[in-house]
């Protein structure tokens, strides 16, 4: 409870459900322990019912590498619908309902689609055949047309309306047990995905009584609107709406794939640790940036926004850390941990992060000292670096001591940066370009700051710079370790090795940052209670989080706190899409905003 | 007074045609006088009065004589304004056209670029070509022209497209060959070609050559330049501004070429990694080329929906992912386990597994390894019938290292494509899987034919000598067949790459070389009492040492105050923020050229501000052009 602010208890009427967010990690470790346990029998009994499964899924695979894909470190756990009271979780089991429709659209007849729907026993043998189907199936793109895919989807949309509005609470629950088998078939991770769909099912079997209320709601309320979407175009005179109709098809088949993608979407919950000592424990899903991270944790603790802040990756084991790219999937990075591991997630304010856009003038000249320059020179000087077609390296160049591979002394050499990679001089040679050799290239590498070598390994200083595969967990030869005279020097290289390895990302990254700085000024002058409707909304999925690992205690409020929730969802959608007003997320903003009216409508 | 004219039209044995005219009378009325004593019925709109002696051309026809200063001892010739050049390309393609003799060199590259359908002619310019020696002579003849004289010249100060391409080159297939010619890469030289390309042996070299760009402000006629003479097209300023492959199919390709030739002649310096880098992209682009000939790309939102529409397919293939079974030999680099072992090897997804044999396959493998963010090197001599795939796998502890060894190139082919794409987390049903088969095994073919011809066959589509791909200094560093593995290593990684994308690529890589863009020019500093190097770059001056050929100094045109040029002296003075001065005298280049380099790239960095289309012709002029402009 500590770490929540005033604000979030205010809103929020769940609040003991926050109480074991801060638990020690060991309890919930034995706790994702008791949860395998019961995940491998369900996943056996899983597998008895589905005889065309790979043979190699049944059991742990005997794989020494990427463990990460199939196991979970004990600070981080994955946890799919298993916490599907709020109507986020309700919108995804839509998609993957969506999603295996669609998938039976391309098997079977369309009839007998319409048919298996109306009648939840069959559909569920549908569904269980709709694996083996999928071998001899040619792609679907060169088999359907436009048209026919729009059909099939308003029929498909059009059947699951009927469908939802004759299904007690009692279907419901065998749909969602179904439904998350069939998700699991189609993501690419299967193993994964199987585990904690099975885990799903235990969950919401156990609560769906409560839960049926709120999520026919909004089941249906959604369902209502695709099927006006799919109405549409039949409507519509043939003769003159046809360039209309195929716009309108084309936009239907995109919010299906849209809806296609959300439904496989994996969540991590994540334990994020503060400067105070203090952590927080947050989910996160699969194709969540650190931006978007950052900004969900900014919002809930309340700090002050600051481009500054950052979510840093420390290798205990390696003694180096490194911040995350605002531009990086979280949930890939982390998933390059091991079971066993004592790296922690950092949420902390670095000034570092971003110096060499507040001072280009010390990274991009190549200077040796610091110096001051007026805002207009810094920003031309940015523009010029970045601005163009192609992003120019910085000249780094200089002497740096290298520690052998494997062993223990430090030797120095004549190093340089390129575009292409970073080089050194051979002894006894000039610098000339075709002279040099490369020592390694960034393409698979991160460049991590080295804290305390000079008594770990030696080190002629402690302003040291590792550069290493991001899976490389464990002392290794493939690890490189450059050692710098001083920490000008040190940050100068590590920077200009970022903007090498980045380039113009790295400043689309920095403007992006000061756009949400500026906005949050901007918020501030808005009224308080939108603020506070969006910050508790953004932090939902940490009561889910915390409330999954409760035993069934918390419950009944979940019908009570229902309506409150979707409005505070609106508007956290409508402010998310006030704050990612570029083009870029203009479609991501569309396909929330015409969720959102969907759920405004009921009230 | 009587005026003596020559008529150029009339033949060069032709005696003067004199007119007896007033000094009160305007110019338009002494060609009037002059076209009527010449009896001849033609088009005459073209031509116009050349003084010869004050190298001037009399275009203001309302002027009288008097004004223009002409006397009776005036020498007048009678000439049309627009004459055929010899053109030589970036692509090294001669072309015969007709270009504007008397308006400024600005407004002639203009025109061509107008001509050839090339945007922002403001970047290219011309450039008088380096002696060629005598024993090109016999060369020469077999050098073919492309013959644009016939192009109507026009004004519109945007052709009008068909097809395309301006409407001038869809006029007979001949001129669609020839748009074709300079819309499409060539394919890559044949080594001795590159081995008999002058070469810039140093900076100075490379001053020399830069002190041969013509004046942008004084006609064509005005340098010396006669009717039929050679000359470059170059780009010349090397800021690109708003490249756009939509519409800029030549103005890309042409810059690809002088870019790539500046890579092989070693006109800039790379790495050996960079000239691999280099070597693989060209392969591909001329490769790509071949099978898909114009860089046209469909209407953007049928893209959308097509990509929407593909990864929906992806999604439905998702589980219907191929296996391949096959069987390759493996060895895990451990101490314990020496030499190779025969293993059924079993393709899933992003994984591979291995069994025992194939019977025990329905069972658990021995070892699975997902090959996600793997790095993925050949190791393979087609001779000797070795085909190697060196897995270097991440893992916690390090790097695993795998090799796996496959019979034949067919076993092969299939195997590394599957291991590229697996490391880039797609799996075999991955619409790209065949052609990255095709793409490998075309690549061995080239390395059966390179070693079997000892690289002195021309290039054909199928085989390319590796030789052709990288400067000189590698032909003798490496055989052709040591090249192709190295070549083969960097082209995994572009082998996907669009042929639009590889050449941008290419671009790319080419500018972020750190000596990318500079122009030199041999300099005398002022008080210095020895030859130095100045380099002129898109946004930075620098000072070269000639002794160690470092560079000494940068100043950027950011914090530049104002640059003089001393006409009468030949000094350049600059001065920059904090105080700073510096003065030159130029020695390779006339101090007009330097100057010019300088107040181009300034009008360069203005574009970005004025985003209009026109091209303010007056700006540049005021910022280069020097007396002549006030």
């Amino acid at each position: 409870m500590d770490q929540l602010s005033d604000e979030e208890v205010e809103v929020r009427d769940e609040e003991e459900e926050e109480e074991d967010s801060d638990k020690d990690d060991q309890d919930l470790d034995k706790m994702f322990g008791a949860w395998l346990g019961e995940l491998d029998k369900l996943t056996q009994s899983l597998d008895d019912g589905r005889p065309e499964q790979p043979p190699q899924q049944e059991a742990p695979l005997r794989q020494e590498t990427n463990m990460a894909n199939f196991s979970y470190r004990f600070s981080i756990y994955n946890i799919n619908e298993a916490l599907n009271q709020g109507e986020n979780v309700d919108l995804d089991a839509l998609m993957a309902d969506l999603c295996s429709i669609e998938q039976e659209l391309s098997t079977c007849d369309s009839l007998t689609l319409t048919e298996s729907i109306r009648t939840p026993p069959s559909r569920l043998q549908v569904r269980q055949k709709a694996p083996t189907g999928h071998h001899g199936r040619p792609a679907l793109a060169s088999n359907f047309s436009l048209d026919d895919i729009t059909a099939q989807l308003e029929k498909a949309s059009l059947s699951m309306d009927e469908a939802a509005r004759q299904t007690s609470s009692h279907s419901l629950s065998s749909r969602q047990h179904r439904r998350t088998g069939s998700v699991g078939t189609v993501s690419e991770h299967e193993a994964r995905s199987i585990v904690h769909s099975s885990r799903s099912s235990v969950t919401s079997a156990s609560r769906v009584s409560v839960n049926s209320a709120s999520s026919m709601d909004s089941l249906d309320s959604v369902l209502r609107s695709s099927e006006s979407d799919g109405q549409q175009p039949s409507v519509m005179p043939s003769a003159e709406g046809e360039e209309q109709a195929a716009k309108l098809k084309a936009e239907n088949i995109r919010v299906a794939l849209e809806k296609i993608k959300e439904a496989q979407v994996k969540k991590l919950v994540i334990r994020v640790h503060l400067s105070d000592e203090s952590s927080k424990t947050m989910m996160v899903d699969e194709r969540q940036t650190v931006r978007q991270v950052l900004d969900s944790l900014l919002e809930k603790s309340h700090c002050g926004y600051s481009p500054d802040w950052s979510l840093v990756e420390t290798i205990n084991e390696l003694q180096m850390e490194r911040i995350f790219e605002d531009h990086e999937n979280l949930v890939e990075n982390l998933l390059n941990w091991t079971r066993d591991s004592q790296n922690l997630l950092m949420f902390t304010e670095r000034i570092e992060k971003y110096a060499v856009f507040k001072n280009p003038q010390n990274y991009l000249l190549g200077r040796k000292e610091t110096c001051e320059m007026a805002e207009r020179n810094k920003e031309a000087l940015l523009e010029e670096c970045f601005g163009g077609s192609s992003v120019s390296v910085p000249e780094m160049e200089g002497v740096l001591w290298l520690k052998e591979d494997g062993k223990k002394s430090w030797k120095k050499r004549y190093f340089l940066l390129r575009a292409s990679g970073i080089y050194y001089v051979p002894k006894g040679k000039a610098k000339a370009s075709r002279d040099l050799v490369c020592f390694l290239q960034l393409d698979h590498v991160n460049v991590y700051l080295g804290q305390d070598y000079k008594s770990k390994y030696k080190a002629p200083t402690d302003y040291c710079m590792v550069l290493k595969h991001p899976q490389i967990q464990k002392k290794s030869q493939y690890i490189k370790y450059l050692c710098c005279d001083d920490v000008r020097t040190l940050q100068q290289w590590i920077h200009s090795i970022r903007i090498a390895k980045y380039g113009k990302q790295l400043y689309i990254n920095f403007q992006e940052a000061m756009r949400r700085t500026e906005a949050a000024y901007d918020w501030s002058s808005l009224s308080s209670s939108s603020i506070k409707s969006g910050s508790s909304s953004s932090s939902l999925p940490e009561s889910q989080s915390t409330h999954s690992s409760q035993s069934d205690s918390g419950v009944s409020e979940m019908t009570s706190s229902g309506h409150a929730r979707s409005q505070s969802v609106v508007s956290s959608v409508f402010s998310d899409a006030w704050r990612r007003g570029t083009q870029g997320e203009f479609k991501s903003v569309h396909l929330l905003c015409t969720y959102s009216t969907q759920i405004y409508k009921r009230y | 007074m009587f005026s003596s004219v020559t008529v150029e039209d009339l033949g060069s044995d032709a005696p003067p045609v004199t007119l007896s005219v007033d000094s009160g009378l305007h110019v338009g009325g002494v060609i009037l006088k002059l076209v009527e004593k010449t009896q001849i019925k033609r088009d005459w709109s073209d031509h116009a009065l050349w003084w010869e002696q004050k190298q001037r051309w009399l275009l203001r026809t309302a002027w009288t004589l008097d004004k223009y200063g002409i006397h009776a001892d005036a020498r007048l010739v009678f000439m049309p304004q627009h004459k055929p050049l010899r053109l030589g390309l970036p692509n090294g393609i001669t072309l015969r056209l007709r270009a504007c003799f008397s308006s400024s060199v600005f407004q002639t590259v203009m025109g061509i670029c107008r001509m050839l359908n090339i945007r922002h002619p403001e970047e290219l310019s011309l450039l008088q070509p380096v002696e060629e020696k005598k024993k090109k002579k016999d060369k020469n003849s077999a050098e073919e022209i492309y013959d644009l004289t016939e192009v109507p010249l026009s004004s519109a100060s945007r052709p009008c497209l068909y097809n395309g391409m301006p409407a001038h080159f869809a006029d007979s297939p001949q001129m669609e060959a020839i748009y074709k010619m300079l819309s499409v890469t060539q394919p890559p030289p044949a080594p001795e070609v590159i081995a008999k390309q002058y070469r810039a042996a140093s900076v100075v070299d490379k001053a020399h050559i830069h002190g041969r760009w013509l004046d942008s402000s004084r006609c064509l006629l005005q340098q010396g330049i006669q009717e039929n003479s050679r000359l470059w097209l170059r780009f010349k300023y090397f800021a690109f501004y708003d490249m756009e492959p939509k519409y800029d199919v030549v103005r890309l390709t042409q810059l690809y070429e002088q870019a790539r030739w500046a890579i092989l002649l070693e006109d800039i310096d790379c790495t050996e990694e960079e000239m691999m880098l280099f070597g693989a992209l060209q392969y591909h682009i001329s490769k790509v080329s071949q099978s898909e000939p114009q860089m046209l790309s469909s209407s953007a939102a049928m893209d959308d929906l097509e990509s929407a529409l593909q990864s929906l397919e992806v999604k439905m293939e998702g589980e219907s992912n191929d296996m391949s079974n096959v069987i390759v030999c493996f060895r895990p680099k451990r101490m314990t386990l020496k030499g190779y072992k025969q293993y059924w090897f079993k393709f899933q997804d992003t994984s591979i597994s291995y069994f025992k044999s194939k019977e025990e396959s329905i069972g658990e493998p021995i070892q699975q390894i997902n090959l996600k963010g793997c790095e993925v090197a050949p190791d393979v001599n087609v001779t000797a019938q070795k085909f190697l795939i060196r897995l270097l796998i991440p893992a916690p502890e390090g790097m695993n290292e795998v090799y796996l060894r496959c019979e034949n190139e067919q076993q092969y082919a299939q195997w590394m494509a599957g291991c590229r794409l697996a490391s880039k987390g797609k799996s075999l049903a991955d619409s790209s899987f065949q052609s990255e088969i095709q793409s490998i095994r075309s690549f061995l073919a080239m390395q059966k034919t390179s070693s079997g011809t000892h690289g002195n066959a021309p290039a054909n589509d199928e085989s390319i000598n590796t030789h052709s791909l990288v400067s000189p200094r590698y032909h003798k560093k490496y055989k052709a067949k040591q090249l192709t593995p190295r070549i083969l290593d960097a082209y995994q990684n572009v082998a996907q790459l669009s042929l639009t994308d590889a050449v941008m690529r290419f671009l790319q890589i080419w500018q972020a070389l750190p000596d990318f863009g500079l122009s030199y020019v041999v300099v005398r500093f002022k008080g210095s009492r020895k030859d130095e190097v100045l380099g002129i770059g898109p946004n930075r001056l620098i000072r070269i040492d000639l002794a160690v050929g470092d560079v000494v100094k940068t100043w950027r045109y950011n914090n530049m105050k104002q640059w003089n040029v001393n006409w009468d002296i030949r000094q350049v003075a600059i001065e920059f923020e904090g105080n700073i001065n510096i003065a030159f005298a130029c020695v390779t280049a006339d101090c007009k050229i330097v100057h010019e380099f300088i107040g181009g790239y300034i009008f360069m960095s203005t574009r970005s501000r004025a985003k209009s289309d026109t091209l303010n012709e007056e700006l540049f002029h005021k910022l280069t052009g020097g007396h002549e402009a006030l």
